[in-house]
């Protein structure tokens, strides 16, 4: 963990979060030569913010929600509804959502999180289908229904238009900031009981510390991160489209966050940058079957590099011949956190039922 | 048993569905003491532990800790207010290395059940970190503080659990057949580390089989059969009597 590392002081880690921020913050310059556009410079920093808070949850903590698009969702709509109807600053707007979304965000962690592995999964995904059933009925006439929450509202932020580069900038320095703050939550003491649930929640409990409790903040610290791009989604572009709260949405992330490297930080976000790049640019390359490619992509990379892309970088140094020590002493991947959380689970009956 | 008990254990039944597992279990654990619950599988001797800790809850009967019901109060809550307990199988957190597992104990010790120390940095050197390798050293695993918990042999797994607990501080430590599947050099380690901690005034319950460890550990003895406590007192009263030896020492001892 990066906590052991034996460069690790504070120097070092504004050198990382400095690069971080140049890279994120030329976006927009470097990306066209690649053959991408500055709009999709702004797609990519919000869909990386909602990866980031997906790691928290999903890498520290190891639970895997397919429900993510509740929160992302309900802050786009919430953010629609108040830069429609309430004013046309985002502050307002962005304040609004991400207050609703910490409400949704504990009563659905409260109401799911008594369980884990699949059954967290499961219950995720249908409180996340519950509330799409809800936006294209019960809310219809404040969502607009199938037809999406459609505005002619030009957003600003404190008389600033958020266009173009503006919005691009907004979002990049709240990705930087979100950047730092997960990662100073990995190198916490606060990280490390996230990442100890993970590793085995009921030693946790049996070492005097209140599990349960770190689990909501996890959740809900991640459910933050995606309000927050959620709420930017609608910035960037006036529009609210049903699928930001479909479960689709959900399993997006979850794709990014895999293929990029789960429990890395920079995998995850990675992992959107590449989904998107290849959903808009690629895709024009390769026509009508982008979508078996990438799904080609998806299988290929969760069979022979289970530690996602940033594990191909560790792979490669490996074989170059450079030992350069791995600065992480686990590379877990969804699917085994889930068979290990259901042998934890086992253990603990046998607990349970031994006498 | 009238001097001060930190573990008072009134009354306490348990059954699973048709099964009997606790009868009416009454045992006193006095402040300081060693004190072993022995018995022939099945006798409900983890039942017991489990029951302490809140692992299970009891169907009747009371268990007070310093005074204070256990019963009904959340196993984190329990642990905190001093109880520490090594499992059957060693509970660690497999993926980290041994500092790590032991600096979870002792940040819990440190913060209490919650707490978001997000601005806090745990580097090499922290206090934490360094509390956790003089807890290591102490149990024998020195020389292994990077290394993953999962790549140690079982005996040693035992060991960090033990260190875990101790990082805890605990008034009271329950061991649940602490040298099971150790080698003869490494069990004798293991008591001498045991007896070496109870200098410190640290009260213990310990669950064994192996009449060598009971024997040269306790100071007093339960002895536990079909969930009920069929005697009790101090290693000669119970070696000599003949309701033991029929239940328990007659068909286990080699």
């Amino acid at each position: 963990m990066s906590a052991m590392s034996k460069t690790s002081g504070g120097g070092r880690e504004l050198l990382v979060i400095g690069v971080f921020a140049a890279i994120v913050l030329l976006l927009p310059f470097w990306l066209p030569l690649l053959g991408g556009y500055e709009a999709l410079a702004t797609k990519i920093v919000i869909w990386a913010l909602f990866a980031l808070g997906f790691d928290i949850l999903l890498g520290f903590t190891g639970f895997l929600s397919f429900g993510h698009a509740a929160f992302f969702g309900t802050a786009a709509y919430t953010t629609g509804l108040m830069l429609k109807h309430v004013s046309a600053d985002i502050i307002p707007a962005l304040a609004v959502s991400v207050s609703l979304t910490l409400v949704l965000a504990i009563v659905l962690g409260f109401l799911t999180l008594r369980r884990s592995g699949i059954y967290f999964s499961i219950l995720t995904l249908a409180f996340g289908e519950m509330l799409y059933a809800a936006v294209l009925s019960i809310f219809q006439g404040w969502t607009g229904g199938d037809n999406g929450l459609t505005m002619s509202t030009k957003p600003t932020l404190l008389g600033l238009p958020m266009q173009g580069l503006n919005v691009f900038y907004v979002c990049a320095v709240l990705l930087i900031g979100g950047f730092a703050l997960a990662r100073q939550i990995k190198r916490s003491p606060f990280g490390l009981m996230l990442m100890s649930i993970k590793e085995n929640p009921m030693r946790l409990e049996y070492t005097g510390v209140n599990v349960m409790a770190y689990k909501m903040m996890a959740f809900t610290i991640s459910g933050l991160y995606a309000a927050v791009a959620g709420s930017l989604m609608v910035v960037y572009e006036p529009y609210v489209a049903t699928e930001f709260m479909h479960w689709t949405t959900s399993g997006e992330i979850v794709i990014m966050s895999v293929i990029g490297g789960v429990n890395t930080l920079l995998g995850p976000m990675i992992g959107a940058a590449f989904m998107l790049f290849f959903e808009n640019v690629v895709q024009a390359f390769i026509g009508e079957q982008w979508k078996l490619i990438l799904g080609a992509i998806f299988v290929l990379v969760v069979i022979f590099l289970p530690g996602g892309f940033i594990d191909l970088a560790r792979r490669v140094r490996k074989a170059m011949g450079h030992m350069v020590p791995s600065r992480r002493d686990n590379v877990p991947d969804a699917p085994g956190s889930m068979r290990e959380d259901r042998q934890k689970g086992r253990r603990a009956d046998a607990q349970l039922g031994g006498r | 048993m009238s001097e001060q008990a930190l573990l008072d254990v009134q009354g306490v039944s348990k059954s699973f569905g048709g099964l009997q597992a606790l009868t009416d279990v009454s045992l006193q654990v006095r402040t300081g003491s060693i004190h072993a619950i022995i018995g022939p599988n099945g006798a409900g001797k983890s039942t017991l532990l489990n029951v302490l800790i809140g692992l299970i809850e009891a169907d009747q009967g009371h268990v007070l800790f310093d005074g204070r019901e256990l019963r009904g109060v959340k196993p984190h809550s329990i642990i905190q207010r001093g109880i520490a307990r090594v499992f059957q199988t060693p509970q660690v957190f497999p993926a980290m290395n041994l500092l790590q597992n032991v600096a979870i104990a002792a940040l819990a010790r440190r913060d209490g059940q919650f707490s978001i120390k997000a601005a806090e940095t745990l580097r090499r050197g922290h206090a934490i970190y360094e509390e956790a390798a003089a807890t290591l050293e102490r149990v024998g695993l020195g020389d292994h503080l990077e290394e993953q918990a999962q790549h140690l042999a079982r005996g040693d797994k035992r060991r960090l659990e033990l260190a875990v607990c101790l990082a805890a501080r605990p008034k009271l430590l329950l061991l649940d057949e602490p040298t099971a599947g150790m080698s003869r050099h490494d069990t004798n380690r293991t008591i001498d580390l045991l007896k070496e901690i109870s200098e410190t005034g640290m009260t213990k319950v310990v669950i064994e089989h192996d009449m060598h460890v009971v024997f040269s550990l306790a100071e007093r003895i339960s002895v536990l059969a079909q969930g009920r406590i069929i005697a009790g007192g101090a290693p000669d009263e119970v070696r000599g009597d003949p309701r033991v030896k029929e239940a328990y020492l007659g068909g286990a001892q080699e």
